[in-house]
């Protein structure tokens, strides 16, 4: 019995080998090239998923029209809650079991951090990460099959420091950072912005996302007699900084953030406290008057009401769905680049060697550019002042790449 | 009762060959999930030590996995002195140390009981994560800890899934080997007299203060060495790898599981992984229902539907899959082995 | 971290700051420490239950109710609301062990929790509230009428249910309930519905608390997570069978961590929770009961 077994063992792998062809890339067959990716869709980030349900909507639409050199596009994303350590198992679930020819647009900082090392030793591409993080950019010898997408969040602090050496006299600085990388980061860009007149900040303040309300912190900068205020925040906390400037009966002139500068945020904010506020821009929001008639935008809306799953009109207005659609025009021509039979290996040189002009959901004018030394594909931003209940770009296209 | 015994060694046994026979069968991710299933269950003996046997509820025991997987990462990034510890060795000290904070836990618990005891266990829960952000020179803040990946030792030639499979599920069988002899001698018998009646128990000479803290002790090594598993399975520690819901999902696995069943708690540590990650099952079975049709792509989906599930499950089986299997078998073994 | 110096006008803002937290938590500390005393449950879903009537007079007001208006029909869709709840979920396990019921608890905020993203989605809300947000000068610090308001609203609470509790036969009956069930039935209070109306009382405190804390830190579905992990802390300090406890105990626990997380340069921002931790556990070994409650005597 046992010798009937080893027998049928060595003849089948004797065939095996034998018929060995040249081994076929995961995740690309004659009819689909299969996409994975991982983020939020419960806990208390679940509303940052709607990225991924604007590039599964994006990507319908793409199939629609003929695919990728006849190729369908599968999107899959599964929900880790925000929780990295759910992200490593899903991505080597999209991996192992879902064969996934590259992980694309996972959420988060910690959670791309989380998967770096096992993706780069896999050799699975890691692309256009959902984060802000300069180390996805910039780390690519050590990690060269890691790639991000939005512009690095030190850059815009340093893009701030910039603009408040050039424009303001007598400047002093007060800042309210969320206190983990992402808000050190944008701290640690204003810095180097403000170069010599580092000295202006003049108290800078941590909040922790554990707090209910940051109008102690605000407090606590008001009393430094600032006459400018970095808002590093994150979501519901740059609005009650809003409120606690208003609150205050304060009147700095104010910074916040691109990640928590959404229009529809802005509009519930005080608005003798937001009239005035400083950001960059870079992707159309399309609860935004400025883009009402735009083509962009009209193509959005209209991919999203035909192909969105569950949408509703809400989801029309939704700055999360665009910024999917940005990334997924995007991994499209990336995609169109590597060729008719792609493989990791040249979707990862097509991802590094881009040059998209017109991407229809960022601002007009952007270029986004790669070379293998230079991995960060969207760096060109404007100026923006809110006024009147909408932002208002001025000034030409900025460019905010690492030097 | 020497039936009894022959029935829980012959179960043992039976556990053990399925466990060691059941990669074979499976696809190799498949490993991976049954692993951390694994590590879950490791981490329930522990829970069911402390509530099942001394009536203890903790709400905290995801920060005593935290303290395990910090400990290994610790170990293995930062080393001692310079030295890197290897994975593998660094799983026991993760558990003794996450033992040591346990019997810290454990004497302030003394004078809680009930429900003040959970409210301030869980206020463990909340407060852990703030201490790698806050000491995050040494413990890596929100950036985390990134170790080294899995890989099996001494050139084994199996999948890093398996050896992690086999490592679990080794450990796991060997901790349920002595929580079952815990339970059987003396420490458990003096337990179960606390949980009882503390008074009684007090007056026929059992040591209440001893007994508490140990079982505290004990059950926090269990979660420990789960934390570590944990933290070597996914090569990463932050403050969200142990969110303060875990502690929540371990209680839940253990009402699910049966308080006082072993075995029963593998299909509560089951059924927390199975909930986490896969939504997708559920929400299919769901809409089998008429006029039913979740997305379960659909932001604050996944999350109802975990929440229906709990308290289906809890309306079901108010005593757990344990109870329900007693009820079932019970009367059974009773019937046959019972010699009145 | 650049701190600026002590002064003694930002002392007393900052002391403003915190009785208004402290006053938020009491709110829901005082849901909390009703639903204990009558049925003896941690509810796990007073948060959720809070931000999902908030969500219900927002949904009102957006359809053009003005605040008043939309206030007491919020209170009675939670007074019903909370009473349904108990019906219908937490009867079923009533004799059931504590941790089966806490957890029908916790499945009951994560399904609300997702249903608010579905019908509401995760965005954040602006609500508009009662007070105005003008600052008027209190010896020379500005204090925004709107924080007067929420302690105020919250001093009133916990006196009206004093009242609730000592002077009216129902208050008689719903203590007599939670403290003596089997005597109680004997008399002929029908207990069952006590425990249901106990539910509905801590629904409207809810929603209370959330309709004045929305106008702050704005609405979305987690709104009251971060705030119910506090109000657990304020309910166990105050002692969690006593109203007054609930409501000394936030708003000692606001002035606390505002104070030690602005002038205790180790603890900041990010040690608060553990340092608020820390001191209930020294006060519960002082005082196992918190500072108002009872310990049931245990005798030998």
């Amino acid at each position: 019995m046992r010798v009937i077994f080893v027998c049928a063992v060595v003849a089948a792998v004797a065939v095996t080998s034998a018929g060995a062809r040249p081994v076929a890339t995961p995740g690309v067959s004659a009819t689909e090239i299969r996409l994975g990716s991982s983020v939020p869709l419960s806990g208390e980030a679940a509303i940052a998923g709607n990225v991924a349900r604007g590039i599964a909507a994006y990507f319908k639409y793409v199939n629609d029209k003929g695919g990728v050199f006849g190729r369908k596009i599968t999107f899959t994303y599964l929900d880790d809650g925000y929780d990295p350590g759910r992200a490593v198992n899903n991505t080597i679930r999209l991996i192992q079991q879902e064969q996934v020819l590259a992980v694309f647009s996972s959420l988060g900082t910690s959670n791309n951090l989380a998967v770096r090392k096992l993706l780069n030793d896999a050799k699975v591409p890691q692309l256009y990460v959902a984060s802000g993080a300069t180390t996805f950019g910039r780390d690519y010898k050590k990690y060269p099959w890691t790639l991000g997408y939005i512009p690095p969040y030190s850059e815009e602090g340093e893009l701030y420091g910039r603009y408040v050496v050039k424009n303001i006299k007598k400047p002093k600085i007060a800042v309210l950072y969320q206190n983990d990388d992402y808000g050190r980061d944008l701290l640690g860009g204003l810095k180097r912005g403000l170069g010599s007149k580092v000295k202006s900040i003049v108290a800078s303040v941590g909040y922790d996302p554990t707090s209910a309300d940051v109008q102690p912190q605000v407090t606590q900068l008001k009393a430094s007699k600032a006459n400018v205020l970095m808002v590093f925040a994150f979501g519901k906390f740059s609005l009650q900084a809003f409120n606690a400037v208003s609150r205050l009966a304060w009147k700095p002139q104010i910074f916040v953030n691109d990640v928590s500068s959404a229009s529809a945020l802005m509009a519930i904010v005080p608005q003798s406290a937001a009239n005035g506020a400083i950001s960059i821009v870079f992707g159309k929001d399309p609860a935004a008057p400025l883009w009402r008639n735009d083509k962009g935008i009209k193509l959005f809306q209209s991919i999203l009401r035909k192909y969105g799953s569950s949408v509703n009109s809400r989801d029309l207005q939704d700055g999360y769905f665009t910024t999917g659609m940005a990334t997924a025009y995007t991994m499209v021509d990336t995609l169109k680049k590597a060729g008719k039979n792609p493989t990791r290996q040249s979707v990862m040189n097509a991802a590094t060697h881009l040059d998209e002009k017109g991407n229809p959901f960022v601002l007009p004018g952007i270029v986004i550019h790669t070379t293998p030394s230079s991995r960060f594909p969207l760096t060109q931003v404007r100026l923006q002042r809110w006024s009147a209940n909408a932002w208002h770009p001025f000034g030409k296209l900025i460019t905010a790449r690492p030097g | 009762m020497r039936s009894r015994l022959w029935l829980e060694l012959s179960g043992f046994t039976l556990l053990a060959l399925a466990v060691a026979a059941l990669p074979r069968f499976i696809s190799d991710f498949r490993a991976r999930e049954l692993a951390i299933v694994g590590m879950y269950f490791i981490a329930l003996i522990g829970l069911s030590i402390l509530t099942g046997y001394s009536g203890q509820i903790s709400l905290g025991h995801g920060a005593f996995m935290a303290i395990g997987g910090y400990t290994t990462a610790v170990l293995s990034v930062n080393g001692v002195y310079g030295h890197q510890i290897r994975d593998l060795w660094t799983i026991p000290i993760a558990g003794v140390i996450a033992g040591l904070a346990g019997l810290l836990v454990g004497v302030p618990a003394l004078r809680l009981s009930g429900l003040y005891l959970a409210l301030i266990t869980f206020g463990i829960a909340v407060s852990f994560p703030q201490l790698p952000k806050k000491f995050d020179h040494f413990l890596g803040g929100t950036t985390g800890k990134i170790l080294d990946l899995a890989k099996p030792p001494f050139g084994l030639a199996t999948t890093p899934n398996n050896w992690m499979y086999y490592l679990t599920w080794g450990i796991a069988l060997v901790l349920l080997g002595a929580a079952w002899l815990l339970v059987r001698g003396k420490t458990g018998r003096a337990l179960k007299a606390i949980r009882d009646s503390e008074v009684a128990a007090a007056s026929s000479g059992v040591k209440l203060a001893t007994y508490k803290t140990l079982a505290f002790g004990i059950s926090a090594f269990y979660a420990g060495v789960a934390g570590s598993l944990y933290a070597i399975a996914n090569a990463y520690v932050n403050p969200d790898v142990f969110p303060i819901i875990l502690s929540v999902y371990l209680v839940v696995g253990l009402a699910v599981g049966g308080l006082e069943s072993l075995v029963g708690l593998i299909a509560g540590a089951g059924l927390i992984y199975f909930l986490q990650n896969h939504a997708d099952t559920v929400a299919r079975w769901i809409n089998q229902l008429p006029a039913l049709n979740l997305d379960p792509k659909q932001p604050g989906i996944p999350s109802m539907i975990f929440g229906v599930v709990l308290i289906v499950v809890m309306l079901l089986l108010p005593t757990g899959a344990g109870g329900v299997a007693r009820r079932l078998f019970g009367s059974l073994t009773t019937r046959f082995y019972t010699r009145s | 971290m650049l701190v600026a110096a002590f002064t003694w006008a930002e002392l007393a803002q900052q002391l403003a700051a915190g009785i208004r937290e402290g006053a938020i938590y009491a709110g829901l500390a005082l849901a909390i420490v009703i639903i204990y005393r009558t049925t003896r449950v941690i509810n796990f879903a007073q948060g959720e239950m809070a931000t999902f009537t908030t969500f219900i007079a927002w949904s009102l007001m957006n359809h053009g109710l003005s605040f008043w208006t939309a206030f007491p029909v919020v209170l009675a869709i939670a007074f019903a609301g909370g009473v349904a709840i108990e019906r219908v979920v937490l009867r079923p396990v009533e004799n059931a062990p504590v941790l089966t019921i806490v957890i029908v608890t916790l499945g009951l905020a994560l399904l609300l929790n997702g249903l608010m993203s579905v019908i509401w989605g995760g965005a954040n809300r602006q609500f508009h509230g009662p007070f105005s947000t003008r600052t008027i000068d209190v010896g020379g610090v500005p204090i925004s009428v709107q924080d007067i308001g929420i302690v105020a609203v919250s001093v009133g609470l916990v006196v009206l249910l004093a009242l609730f509790f000592r002077f009216t036969k129902l208050g008689l009956a719903l203590r007599a309930a939670a403290v003596n069930p089997e005597s109680s039935r004997l008399v002929g209070i029908r207990v069952g519905w006590m425990l249901a109306l106990g539910w509905g009382i801590a629904a409207v405190l809810g929603a209370v608390a959330g309709m004045m804390i929305a106008p702050v830190v704005f609405l979305d579905p987690n709104m009251m997570q971060t705030i119910l992990l506090y109000a657990f802390a304020a309910a166990v300090l105050g002692g969690l069978d006593s109203p007054i406890g609930a409501v000394v105990g936030g708003i000692l626990l606001g002035v606390t961590i505002t104070l030690l997380g602005r002038y205790v340069g180790f603890i900041g921002s990010t040690l608060k929770l553990p340092a608020a931790l820390m001191l209930i556990l020294v006060l519960l070994l002082v005082r196992p009961g918190g500072l108002f409650g009872r310990v049931a005597v245990r005798r030998v």
